[in-house]
């Protein structure tokens, strides 16, 4: 059987590059603040590039960062105490009464989703995934992720009705 | 597609989405600090190479720079060991000042993993209380003249046995004046070294070096004579010289702009053959 050549730094790079927004999207859909987030995407780039020669197939560069991601956000997550950032809040609120009328943005309405509902929905709306490359980035079943973006996609209903 | 399921992936593409404004200039640095050569297959990445220096075990991969880490990054990067005592970046002490004449940066990590490390935090913490207070003192007497101080860190050697933190330090004001330390941990010792720690008590290292370093002026200077060397005012290195080693492990010594030679070339390094100190080490 063939080893894949190594990807080099450049190329790999380049590939996280593009890929940033979704990696910041997916981390910040599991962890509730915009610093851990950060420090998950940085500690991904590591451990993906020290890993790299485990991805077999480079097409699939995206699907596999993301899982990577979605590791390290939830060794975060449990090393985190479950306490909430104030600057953080805010983002997890209702809008003030004044902005009552105005349409619900769907990132606001996608963050008053439960925890567990939210990388799913990311992953499918977000980043175009299929139920099973978000099956394989999450470590869940894909029936999981089914019933998840079924809840999802019924509470965004009721959060973007609501306005 | 469900209509609903459609209007959804529309709107995530059509509305913006709020990404932190430093973000994309971290992930930046974070590809840029990525060893060239780093092994693949799930190893991180250690490049160590023991050195008979003294019991003391040599390092390389010395420029891996670490900018703007969390300190699980840093260590992956760094590959905290598992042999001697466990040096770690537990948070970084961080100072931002802009008043549109004068902006200031800084941020340098505190560390953790017994005395030495503690020592060395302290160290890195008065110098950086140093950079500080100068800073304010010179925009006091620049008075709108732009004026701006930048400080950054970088672990570039963790090995099983030895530690280098390094700090650089950029002043600019019309030209540029950079300053560079090192802050290095012997971990086996659990000791934090300084030069004069690498040499016997009795040994004369400052004038052995001092000479490999004129040496090495002059015969730059006969191979061009406006390289930019000053031997004629240079007459001895610090006993507590900063220095690194290099990916030989070779010992090098490092000199801020304009101490030994013209601010064009920058700081200066010199690396030092081995034969020129063995004797001499502890």
């Amino acid at each position: 059987m063939n080893t894949p050549p190594l990807m080099d730094k450049e190329i790999f790079c380049q590939q996280v590059i593009a890929s940033q927004d979704a990696m910041f999207r997916t981390a910040r859909a599991i962890l509730r603040s915009r610093e851990d987030a950060e420090d998950a995407v940085q500690e991904a780039i590591c451990a993906a590039y020290a890993s790299r020669g485990s991805l077999r197939d480079p097409a699939r560069f995206r699907p596999w960062l993301l899982r990577i991601l979605a590791n390290q956000c939830y060794d975060l997550y449990r090393r985190r105490r479950p306490v909430v950032d104030l600057t953080e809040v805010q983002d997890f609120l209702a809008a003030p009464a004044a902005d009552q009328t105005e349409r619900l943005a769907l990132w606001q309405a996608v963050l008053r989703l439960s925890d567990d509902l939210r990388a799913a929905v990311t992953l499918f709306y977000y980043e175009d995934m299929t139920v099973r490359e978000i099956s394989g980035i999450l470590g869940i079943s894909e029936a999981a992720v089914k019933t998840r973006l079924s809840r999802g996609r019924a509470r965004l209903r009721e959060l973007l009705n609501e306005e | 597609m469900d209509p609903f399921d459609r209007e959804l992936r529309e709107r995530a593409k059509r509305e913006p989405f709020p990404i932190p404004g430093d973000y994309a200039r971290r992930v930046a640095d974070t590809c840029a600090a990525l060893p060239e050569d780093a092994p693949a297959g799930g190893r991180r990445f250690p490049r160590s190479v023991t050195r008979a220096l003294a019991g003391i075990a040599a390092a390389l991969a010395v420029c891996i720079a670490v900018p703007n880490v969390s300190p699980a990054a840093a260590a992956a990067l760094a590959d905290i060991p598992v042999l001697g005592a466990l040096v770690e970046i537990v948070t970084f002490r961080e100072y931002r000042y802009d008043d549109g004449a004068h902006a200031a940066q800084l941020r340098v990590p505190e560390l953790s993993g017994g005395d030495a490390a503690e020592s060395v935090s302290g160290e890195v913490r008065a110098y950086a209380d140093q950079l500080l207070e100068q800073f304010r003192s010179d925009c006091a007497a620049a008075g709108q003249d732009p004026l701006s101080l930048d400080v950054t860190a970088a672990v570039v050697t963790d090995t099983d046995s030895w530690f280098t933190l390094r700090i650089d330090a950029t002043r600019t004001q019309a030209g540029g004046h950079e300053t560079t330390r090192f802050y290095h941990i012997d971990k086996a010792a659990g000791a934090a070294v300084t030069l004069k720690d690498l040499f016997r008590e009795d040994a004369d290292y400052v004038s052995a070096l001092s000479a490999e370093v004129l040496r090495q002026m002059n015969a730059l200077l006969a191979e061009d004579p406006e390289a930019g060397y000053f031997p004629e005012l240079f007459t001895a290195i610090d006993p507590e010289q900063s220095f690194c080693w290099d990916e030989d492990g070779d010992l090098v010594l490092v000199f801020d702009e304009y101490t030994v030679a013209a601010g064009s070339l920058g700081m200066v390094e010199f690396t030092i053959p081995g034969e020129v100190y063995a004797a001499l080490l502890r």
